[in-house]
């Protein structure tokens, strides 16, 4: 088991020697179970950096504010930024190496291994506690969890609570690192792309109405695409308004733009939202399952990407952030790619 | 005027209501939501609280208020779009939602009065479900001044009690309601009476006040709009919409044309919610944005509530429903920021 | 029923003059509504003008209050509304609605000398009040413009300006040198220093880029003018115009209905997010 000591050391080393500008980790909020992000400066605030099921997170997302801040700045800091990164976190730094959008010199990876547990989904934790409200969650050896409550402490069998995607994961510790923490357990995920399988063999007219009821609940609050990692784009195509206007963009650029879609969030302009977002992380999408967590409306979100890495996957043998120096799928063709698609 | 309904009867009641349009919290993929009603299983589970606020029915995340058309003859014909004369009645709206209507209504009402808001609140009956226990681990409805039976902004309150509802009714709407249901109520008795002033005090025990002395915090956040504070506090935030869409008292609103057909020209100008938290919320066609960065938008959502709000209306644009504070993908917990305002400097 | 503020006017574009060609053009354009329906204004109050189909833009009104014939707004072409603005001809319909904000306060200013300082397209807001001053020159003090644009293709109201010459004092400038300018040669904020108005009774008006105002108020502080006699306008994204969007608020302040118009005593207390 990773000892919560050992992080918060590596922090305050790298933080003392001046090795980062800042570090990206977790702490915990009083009385609440979830862990939340937390960005630290001094090597004495290392203490309130955690490691549990809770640390949900995927903080490669803060990446590309730390790339806007330094565009703004006139003189920006050019050392790295720390950041805690767990195993699927470390695929989406290497998709991010992989696009150039960082270069490896701008992180430093505190790297834990999740072994052989994972995190947990807050929602079916909270079904398990049926009202009962959780004060911490800590692992424990032996496939189980320890919840704290204002009752008392109870063990719950991790496979019972831990994320979908941590049952479905083949990537449980960081494979791009600086330091490491935590052993590199082998481990055996529930066969891959489970929910997806299960999802595809139902009728087309029966997966329509499921999308068109899931869709329709959708409030474009955009934070399935705030929340992921590769949406870095400063100007969304689904978006209604672009911000990447400046003061030399003309009148006719701005009046000519096209609107792809309309600001109501209604069934039509959901559809294209989602759908147009999913092609738009084909070959990029790390299943960090942060899309659906974020997702208020509960809008089963992980389908649509995991249908596209499986498609990647079958059609041309390709998974996303396990090599940042593969050619990137959408950016580049070989010759025995499968065309008998094209006419 | 009050009564008391056995719970067996709740149908009975309901079925004197079908002159009007009724919504209540129905469950679906674990999510609860106000909806024409199918089921009222909501008084009988565990229910808490609608992810989206009585809100969505009165103030709609998308309404028409216009239409326009380029005739055959050439003419532009305009139209106005007001919702259509239809009563609703809400049930089971805890009263921090309702408590947040009456803050909209200062907002929509007053000069320039937003007829479209208005002809929906006119038209909407609420009927109140008190919480004899916090819905929520993030509840604070008692740290801004609400309470969680109170009936500001409700028509009716009800208030469980095991095996009864004891009603109490506040407006003439709430009294149509209970006329039209009068064989199936009947008169309090005083022991009815007794247990409703026990269990709404208990109630307000059991609320774990989070934030205290609120009162502060106008005034401390004068002082501190230049300051650094609002940069380390949105560090974490990843500007996305939920907080203002699921909050029920903002308000915010972006007006749009939708074009249907442009070979003669028909469509209709379109009203959404918006976010202060959007980067381009207030970016000027010239690329120049007041609020360029996550900090000063954080800074404006809090001044909104906790400053500028009270200095208008006297009263906190926030009636304590955690919604906002349970759903941030990245916890970002508004109690802890006024907290922090509040000893900011000492 | 209660009158709906969301739902414009119809009115007739009768009039389009070109003010300022080439890449940051900008079109006078006089309307009138279809239904004779009183709209009185006071001068400083903007309105929306509605393309249909592609949006709304809040304009000042540059016409003065006393103009019954029609309601002029200078546009300067910017994005979608305004860029669909410019490709309309006479006699198309466009929507108004309004008038919204608070306008300046000329009652307050009667016998007083009135310093109009003004920055490119920041002349249209002025030009409503300035045409007001003019046509009740007996109610007021000594009336000067102090007006400047990047070129002299820039300057809007040209025609307008020569005219105004004859009657009050106008002090034009251009940023930088062309062949046959006689006047100043240099920002509007150092011609403002160059041509020394005198704080003595007087009110100032100031219309421009944001850049322009930030630096003729520091001049004006320097030649003595207290920051209540400093009035500018100040713009921000709008709309509804009615102060419920949310959206153009400077502080507690909404710019749509507490606003445009300023005195630099009132805005340097709000917070400076604008």
């Amino acid at each position: 088991m990773v000892n919560p000591e050992e992080l918060k050391n590596e922090a305050k080393k790298a933080l003392k020697e001046g090795k980062v500008k800042y570090i990206i980790g977790y702490r915990k909020k009083p009385e609440e179970s979830m862990a939340t992000p937390a960005f630290i400066r001094r090597a004495e605030d290392s203490e309130i950096l955690i490691w549990d099921p809770t640390c949900v997170h995927n903080l490669v997302r803060f990446l590309s504010d730390e790339k806007r801040r330094r565009k703004r700045e006139k003189n920006p800091e050019q050392r790295p930024v720390g950041i805690v990164i767990k195993g699927c976190d470390s695929r989406a730094i290497n998709v991010l190496l992989q696009e150039k959008f960082i270069a490896r010199e701008d992180v430093y990876l505190i790297g834990i291994s999740c072994e052989d547990n994972g995190v947990i989904d807050e929602k079916k934790l909270r079904k398990k506690l049926n009202g009962r409200k959780a004060k911490r969650v800590d692992f424990k050896e032996g496939q189980e969890l320890i919840i704290e409550t204002e009752e008392g402490k109870i063990f719950l069998p991790a496979k019972e609570i831990l994320a979908e995607r941590c049952l479905e994961c083949k990537v449980n510790f960081p494979i791009v690192y600086d330091v490491l923490l935590g052993d590199k357990t082998k481990r055996k995920p529930e066969k891959e792309f489970a929910s997806v399988e299960k999802f595809d063999s139902l009728s087309t007219s029966q997966k329509w109405d499921f999308w068109k009821n899931q869709l329709e609940k959708c409030i474009r609050c955009y934070a399935c695409r705030s929340v992921c990692p590769m949406c870095y784009c400063d100007e969304c195509v689904v978006d209604t308004i672009s911000f990447a206007v400046s003061a030399d963009t003309t009148a006719e650029e701005k009046a000519n733009k096209i609107k792809w879609i309309e600001k109501s969030p209604v069934l039509s302009e959901n559809i294209v939202y989602h759908m147009v977002r999913a092609i738009h992380l084909a070959g990029r999408c790390v299943d960090c399952g942060e899309c659906e967590r974020a997702c208020p409306v509960n809008i089963p979100l992980r389908l649509l990407n995991n249908k596209m890495e499986k498609e990647a996957k079958e059609l041309f043998g390709y998974e996303a952030g396990l090599d940042s120096q593969q050619p990137s799928l959408v950016a580049c063709f070989r010759d025995e790619d499968p065309q008998d698609f094209i006419r | 005027m009050d009564k008391v309904l056995h719970k067996k009867a709740l149908p009975k009641w309901l079925k004197e209501l079908e002159s009007y349009e009724i919504y209540a919290p129905q469950e679906n993929d674990d999510l609860w939501s106000f909806e024409l009603v199918k089921s009222f299983e909501f008084l009988d589970s565990n229910y808490s609280n609608c992810i989206q606020s009585p809100k969505k029915i009165i103030f709609p995340q998308t309404e028409t208020l216009l239409k326009f058309e380029r005739l055959e003859n050439g003419k532009l014909e305009v139209e106005e779009q007001l919702p259509e004369d239809r009563k609703k009645v809400i049930f089971g709206v805890r009263p921090c939602d309702a408590k947040a209507l009456t803050l909209m209504d200062k907002v929509f009402t007053g000069d320039f009065e937003d007829l479209y808001y208005t002809k929906r609140r006119n038209q909407t009956t609420l009927v109140g479900l008190g919480c004899n226990t916090p819905p929520s681990p993030q509840c604070f409805c008692v740290s801004v001044g609400g309470s969680p039976h109170s009936n500001e902004g409700l028509d009716i309150l009800m208030t469980d009690l095991e095996d009864k509802y004891y009603l109490q009714s506040f407006t003439a709407k709430g009294n149509e309601l209970l006329i039209l249901g009068k064989n199936i109520f009947e008169e309090p008795n005083p022991d009815e009476k007794s247990m409703l002033k026990r269990i709404h005090q208990e109630a307000k025990n059991k609320f774990k006040t989070k934030l205290r002395e609120i009162e502060k915090i106008p005034d401390k956040l004068k002082g501190m709009f230049d300051s650094s504070f609002w940069d380390e506090e949105a560090m974490s935030c990843i500007r996305c919409g939920i907080c203002t869409y699921l909050c029920p008292t903002c308000h915010c609103f972006d007006i749009n044309d939708e074009v249907y057909s442009t070979s003669s020209l028909r469509g209709k100008r379109i009203r959404t919610w918006d976010t202060c938290q959007f980067p381009d919320f207030t970016m000027h066609s010239s690329g120049h944005n007041p609020r360029p960065d996550k900090a000063s938008r954080l800074r404006q959502r809090i001044f909104h509530k906790f400053q500028y709000f009270v200095e208008k209306f006297n009263a906190y644009q926030c009636t304590g429903c955690g919604r906002c504070i349970s759903k941030c993908p990245v916890g970002i917990d508004i109690t802890e920021i006024l907290e922090k305002v509040k000893n900011y400097g000492s | 029923m209660a009158h709906n503020p969301y739902i414009p006017r119809l009115a007739r574009i009768i009039e389009i003059k070109e003010e300022v060609g080439g890449t940051r053009p900008i079109k006078t354009f006089r309307t009138k509504f279809l239904n004779e329906d009183g709209f009185s204004f006071r001068c400083g109050q903007c309105a929306m003008l509605s393309v249909f189909g592609k949006g709304e833009s809040m304009i000042s009104i540059s016409s003065s209050p006393l103009e019954k014939e029609f309601i002029q707004f200078s546009v300067l072409k910017m994005g979608r509304v305004t860029t669909a603005l410019h490709e309309m001809e006479v006699g198309d319909i466009i929507g108004i609605r309004g008038p919204y904000g608070n306008g300046f306060p000329i009652e307050e200013w009667k016998g007083k000398n009135l310093i109009f300082i003004g920055g490119g397209i920041g002349l249209a807001p002025i030009w409503s009040v300035l045409q007001t001053a003019l046509a009740k020159k007996e109610e007021y003090g000594e009336l000067m413009l102090i007006y400047g644009a990047r070129t002299s293709r820039d300057l809007v109201f040209k025609k307008e300006l020569e005219e105004l010459k004859r009657e009050i004092k106008v002090h034009l400038s251009i940023d930088v040198e062309e062949p046959g300018w006689k006047e100043y040669v240099g920002f509007v904020p150092l011609n403002v220093l160059d041509k020394k108005p005198s704080p003595n009774n007087a009110i100032t008006v100031t219309c421009g880029p944001p850049i322009m105002i930030k630096f003729v108020i520091k001049n004006l502080q320097a030649l003595g003018f207290q920051d209540d006699q400093i009035y500018t306008t100040v713009e921000n994204k709008m709309k509804c115009g009615i102060g419920k969007c949310g959206r153009c608020n400077i502080g507690v302040n909404y710019v749509c209905k507490d606003g445009p118009v300023y005195s630099w005593a009132v805005l340097k207390k709000l917070p400076q997010e604008y």
